[in-house]
């Protein structure tokens, strides 16, 4: 057991789970607030991630930099679907479903505008210090992955800093929490959840660019994120943003290392192995619901 | 009632007015399709279970007749009836999953579902005693393809009629009204004596052993199975948007879904453009959510009925 191997997979695990937490926050608190299970959530995460692929290729601005631009044009796209697509199914009988069904033909819609905007060939985002390496000790670290690990960080801190300190967030969470008590102090659940989708959307976008940072991507890539944002969730508990955050993480680390001890193919088997056995051990996730 | 024995009679003698064979392979998969759904429908529309993994059924089906007629070397006719015990199969591994995972609810039990068919998927990609990544070969029938397929046609439809058969009889009988109360209110429906688990545990049996028997057929029409084909997780998400779009919980509902999401499919795959195909599906996904949320035959059924004050 090579303690550099260990330690080199537990931060290249790291690194990719705190990118799988912020794409699954905003996944995690669209199904806890909203009760809609956002199929396209990894698909806009993925047109995020092709935004900001462009910005770079054609405009020679760095993703980090674009985010500024990506972000807010990801959240008036979704206040926009939003409002023409989900909030008429919000009425209906089994909003879970129906909401299931409904993203699904948008994460259909998105992924082949994608392929037809794009083509099918894979991307991979190369900015000015790809190459660059950070080295301590033993251990590398590679420059776009600690990129996209510190922008998840951000966001993350964001996000809660958001939903615990400001009036808006706190109004998130009253809906999370009793949406018929929050209406009684005044709570617009309708302006809520068109927020919280927004602000849910704009992360899936930085998520998506994050991981852009540590891995190349193509139109189909959003189902395999849309696993892991399942499994994400799931651990973490739905709803809970630090808990998604701890599962993201968890998640991580455990792929992280079981890539470098497990032949390739076992490892995806691990994750929905892993997935099935905390489903029927311990559905509610691992952490206490509370945003 | 008479009309759909005219209907049937029809289809059933189909190929005997020399068709292209393109049209043989399209009733093929249509009823293959009608097969899926509403067998999937006893458990997902009338037990309100959704399984987003009934694609691990139909693979375990085919596998099970690929493998059957590899070890036993089985003759064409053989192989046609080895799908029963290809359905048996996948209805055994049905109730040893179900114990475990029947106790989920909702979005739950359909993430569950979800990753089975994946860890199945994985499971016989990495097994190489069973064809592993490379896949299976089934021999052929050593006849014309127009009458080795016209014969798988005969076959699936045989599956369709006897699973929609199925459908109908749970939709009227005591086993039926047990699921729409499990659907309703589970707890509840455990106080009026309805053994919802062991209920649960039939109804997705059952769902499973249609899937397996046409997973059996569809492995002998390929000839070739490969997990990619066969675990494909857009047939299990189709199964059950043609199952809900249709209407659950009423056995004609699967039926109309079926045959009419297929044909738009192939028909817009035919004509255009194959991403703005699937886009347009996207949309008419869309649409149908939003309009008439409960599928097709509610809406009609709604239309028919005014309202009375």
């Amino acid at each position: 057991m090579n303690t550099t191997l260990v330690l080199q997979s537990l931060i290249s695990g790291i690194m990719m789970g705190s990118v799988y937490a912020l794409l699954g926050v905003g996944f995690s608190l669209t199904w806890g607030v909203m009760k809609v299970i956002n199929i396209a959530h990894a698909t806009f995460g993925l047109l995020g991630a092709y935004l900001a692929y462009t910005l770079l290729k054609y405009w020679g601005l760095d993703p980090i930099l674009s985010l500024s631009v990506t972000v807010p044009a990801l959240f008036i796209c979704a206040c926009f679907a939003y409002r023409v697509l989900i909030s008429p199914i919000m009425r209906s009988k089994d909003v879970v479903v129906s909401s299931m069904i409904l993203t699904f033909g948008m994460a259909i819609i998105l992924e082949n505008l994608m392929l037809l905007i794009w083509s099918p060939d894979p991307r991979l985002m190369t900015t000015s210090y790809t190459s660059k390496v950070l080295v301590i000790g033993p251990l590398y670290f590679q420059y776009p992955k600690l990129a996209g690990f510190l922008m998840s960080a951000a966001g993350i801190l964001i996000i809660y800093l958001f939903l615990k300190k400001t009036y808006t967030g706190k109004a998130v969470r009253a809906a999370w929490q009793q949406p018929d008590a929050a209406q009684l102090y005044g709570v617009n659940l309708g302006r809520i959840s068109m927020i919280t989708f927004g602000l849910a959307v704009s992360s899936a976008g930085a998520g998506g660019i994050a991981m852009a940072f540590l891995y190349s991507f193509e139109p189909h890539t959003h189902n395999l994120w849309l696993i892991y944002l399942f499994l994400v969730v799931i651990v973490g508990g739905v709803g809970n943003v630090l808990g998604t955050a701890a599962g993201g993480l968890i998640i991580g680390v455990i792929t992280g290392l079981s890539m470098a001890f497990l032949p390739y193919q076992w490892v995806n088997l691990l994750t929905f192995g892993l997935l099935m056995i905390i489903l029927i051990i311990k559905p509610q996730g691992l952490f206490k619901g509370e945003v | 009632m008479v009309v759909s024995l005219g209907v049937l009679t029809v289809l059933a003698l189909f190929p005997w007015f020399h068709p292209p064979i393109y049209f043989v392979s399209l009733l093929f998969v249509v009823f293959m399709y009608v097969a899926l759904a509403s067998s999937w429908n006893i458990i997902g529309g009338f037990a309100g279970y959704l399984s987003f993994g009934h694609v691990a059924f139909f693979g375990i089906g085919a596998y099970a007749t690929g493998l059957m007629m590899k070890g036993f070397h089985l003759s064409p006719a053989a192989t046609i009836l080895s799908s029963i015990p290809a359905g048996i199969t996948a209805a055994v591994i049905a109730v040893i999953i179900g114990y475990p995972c029947l106790r989920l609810r909702g979005p739950y039990f359909a993430v569950i579902t979800f990753c089975f068919a994946f860890v199945v998927d994985l499971g016989i990609k990495n097994l190489d005693i069973v064809g592993g990544p490379e896949g299976l070969w089934l021999k052929s029938m050593n006849l014309p393809i127009g009458i080795t397929r016209s014969i798988l046609f005969e076959v699936m439809m045989a599956i369709m009629v006897f699973a929609v058969a199925f459908a109908v009889w749970t939709s009227r009988a005591k086993f039926g009204a047990g699921l729409r109360a499990i659907k309703e209110d589970e707890e509840v429906a455990g106080t009026i004596c309805i053994n919802a688990p062991r209920l649960k545990i039939k109804a997705f049996a059952v769902s499973a052993f249609f899937p397996g028997m046409a997973g059996g057929i569809y492995a002998y029409y390929l000839t070739y199975i490969h997990p990619d084909i066969v675990f494909d997780v857009n047939i299990s998400i189709l199964i059950v948007l043609m199952a809900l779009f249709g209407g659950g919980g009423t056995w004609l509902g699967p039926v109309l879904g079926a045959v009419i999401l297929t044909l738009v499919n192939e028909g817009l795959s035919t004509f255009v453009r194959a991403e703005l195909a699937r886009i347009i599906y996207g949309c008419l996904f869309i649409v149908i959510i939003t309009f008439m949320p409960n599928g097709i035959m509610e809406f009609f059924r709604r239309r028919e009925k005014p309202e009375k004050t």
